[in-house]
């Protein structure tokens, strides 16, 4: 199904993934606040906001990581609060990790074939072996090829420099065949002689899924977002298009301020 | 590409445990009730290899399922009559089997020291049960002088020399091996290795992690439960020590020393730590568990992942100069 499909099933003015008034708080500390939260089909969206915003809570609360104390998650306009993460996953959310979560003791091809074979159903296979499931290990090839991992594909990922490994993660979310993809931070950790390969795998990242990242590279965010939401102690402090944010006093005020006055 | 699609084939020197342990047969024909008691060590090592050194689940209370195994041949043999062997080991491997479906279902919601301790609890119940059921079970005594039908109605069961247990300890650990060696190269398999990789990206890619760990221990124990019932089969008695901590700590020590989640360290564990055993005991009869703990301690000082880890690193190490 292309996005444009899939967008014109839906009823107007429905998202793809969208947040009601959601809430989560550890004890008295507030961490989302009444979120209310739209990612459109295709969009290509952005969530800035200082450190300890709430950025990644909000994260791990659309993946079901963690249960909200109210409120409500949507995807694709069905209420999805309720179900457990493997079932979002199955439904086409995706993430990276702001710090890597790989399997590092196994191969970079190994790494993606795990997520593809849960993907196509084949995770729970015992009688093939998992070498011979020609359509898992060629759909991770080609993933490795895109992403042009391809000629570490052998190498355990432990071995890889950390820049790469972030493509690993991207690799990962991208076997899932996600609808919705979620990046904490991706750019985190690799040195700028190594992020343009992060930035054209980005760049290059079909455009029906449904992008969301964190990011704290306000160059990546302007040069990649079409829309910017700012999160401030757990709130949704402003949202708007690139230039409008970028214009937003408050906004640079709280917490662009010195990062566009350059 | 091609090692991952190669990884599972065949490769020349797996014949060799095999190869060997025919040779024994015919080399140490005076030998051959150790030989046998070597074999089902080897597979109920290989049965923790699944849970332990696949899917990363540390236990401390393995020979219950052993012992479950065990006892249901002998409660078997000793109520109803049912000596055939073949059946018994479907038996046993469905009682133990079940027990780590039910248990695994209930402890594998904690992970750590609590899962350490409430493997160990487990364990510590069943013997109990053992113990204080002894209508059923023979309490402490357990069920001595137990005798066995011929296998396939053909070979006897040879009280002397144990020929034919050797052989059929052989069979069954080959027929178990394929299927252990199947699954860990399953899809399966590698997602258990997954979950002991990193079980947070398990969760992140959809997996049903906790089934999965549960369908994992639950077929560890049936095949720790068929060990039991082979060691039954081929000593002719079942007590309380087939369920004890002794046996389960011993069969992890194995795992460690012969190198976990490698298929082939439960073979090499097992018969250097129950050789080292059978030769010290003979040897220094009073402090010959002494022997062993220093070589424990060396293995886990200067060689991290048992015998066959020690052997990577030195090739590692070769192949980089």
């Amino acid at each position: 199904m292309s996005a444009g499909a899939a967008a014109s099933a839906r009823p107007q003015g429905g998202a793809l993934l969208e947040t009601r008034a959601l809430c989560r708080n550890f004890g008295a500390l507030q961490v989302a606040n009444n979120v209310d939260f739209r990612l459109e089909a295709g969009a290509r969206h952005a969530l800035i906001g200082p450190n300890g915003a709430g950025k990644t809570t909000f994260i791990n609360l659309l993946t079901g990581v963690l249960a909200p104390s109210s409120g409500q998650v949507l995807l694709d306009g069905e209420d999805v609060t309720r179900l457990a993460q493997a079932r979002r996953v199955k439904r086409g959310i995706a993430r990276t990790f702001q710090i890597n979560q790989l399997f590092r003791g196994l191969s970079v091809l190994e790494n993606v074939c795990i997520a593809v074979a849960e993907r196509m159903g084949a995770g729970g296979g015992m009688l093939r072996p998992a070498g011979r499931r020609t359509e898992v290990v060629e759909e991770a090839a080609r993933l490795l090829d895109t992403l042009r991992l391809s000629a570490d594909a052998g190498s355990r990922v432990a071995e890889l420099p950390y820049g790469r490994q972030r493509l690993v993660e991207i690799a990962i979310a991208l076997g899932l065949s996600p609808r919705v993809l979620l990046l904490d931070e991706p750019a985190a950790g690799i040195p700028s002689a190594e992020s343009h390969i992060l930035l054209d795998a980005i760049a290059g990242l079909p455009r029906e899924i449904a992008v969301l990242i964190i990011e704290h590279d306000m160059d990546l965010v302007f040069r990649f977002a079409q829309r910017i939401t700012v999160m401030v102690g757990g709130s949704v402090f402003a949202e708007g298009t690139p230039a409008e944010i970028a214009a937003n006093r408050e906004v640079r005020a709280v917490y662009l301020g010195t990062a566009l006055d350059a | 590409m091609q090692e991952l699609a190669a990884r599972h084939r065949l490769r020349w020197w797996e014949a060799l445990p095999w190869v060997a342990g025919l040779a024994c047969f015919f080399l140490f024909p005076t030998y051959l009730a150790f030989g046998t008691q070597v074999l089902v060590t080897i597979l109920f090592a290989l049965s923790l290899d699944l849970v332990l050194g696949y899917a990363g689940i540390v236990t401390l209370g393995h020979a219950a399922f052993f012992g479950a195994g065990a006892y249901t041949v002998g409660m078997l043999a000793t109520h109803l009559g049912w000596t055939e062997p073949l059946s018994g080991l479907l038996a046993a491997a469905l009682v133990a089997g079940l027990i780590g479906l039910l248990s695994g279902w209930v402890l594998l919601r904690t992970h750590g020291l609590t899962l350490l301790m409430l493997t160990l609890c487990t364990m510590a119940l069943l013997e109990q049960a053992a113990n204080m059921f002894s209508g059923w079970t023979g309490g402490f005594d357990g069920m001595p002088g137990l005798s066995f039908k011929p296998i396939l109605g053909l070979f006897e069961f040879d009280v002397l020399f144990f020929r034919s247990q050797y052989l059929y300890a052989l069979a069954v650990l080959f027929a178990c091996f394929v299927v252990v060696r199947a699954l860990v190269y399953s899809p399966f398999g590698r997602s258990l290795t997954g979950i002991r990789e990193n079980v947070l990206r398990m969760h992140a890619v959809g997996a049903p992690v906790r089934a999965r760990q549960v369908i994992a221990y639950a077929i560890s124990a049936a095949l720790a439960g068929v060990a039991g019932a082979v060691f039954v089969h081929a000593t002719g008695f079942v007590n309380l020590a087939v369920l004890g901590l002794e046996r389960a700590a011993g069969v992890l020590i194995i795992l460690i020393l012969g190198g976990h989640g490698r298929l082939y360290g439960a073979f090499v564990g097992a018969i250097l730590y129950m050789v080292l055993e059978h030769t010290l005991s003979k040897a220094y009869p009073t402090a010959w568990q002494l022997g062993l703990g220093l070589g424990l301690m060396l293995v886990a000082l200067y060689a991290r992942n048992g015998v066959f880890g020690m052997a990577d690193a030195l090739r590692r190490r070769w192949s980089a100069r």
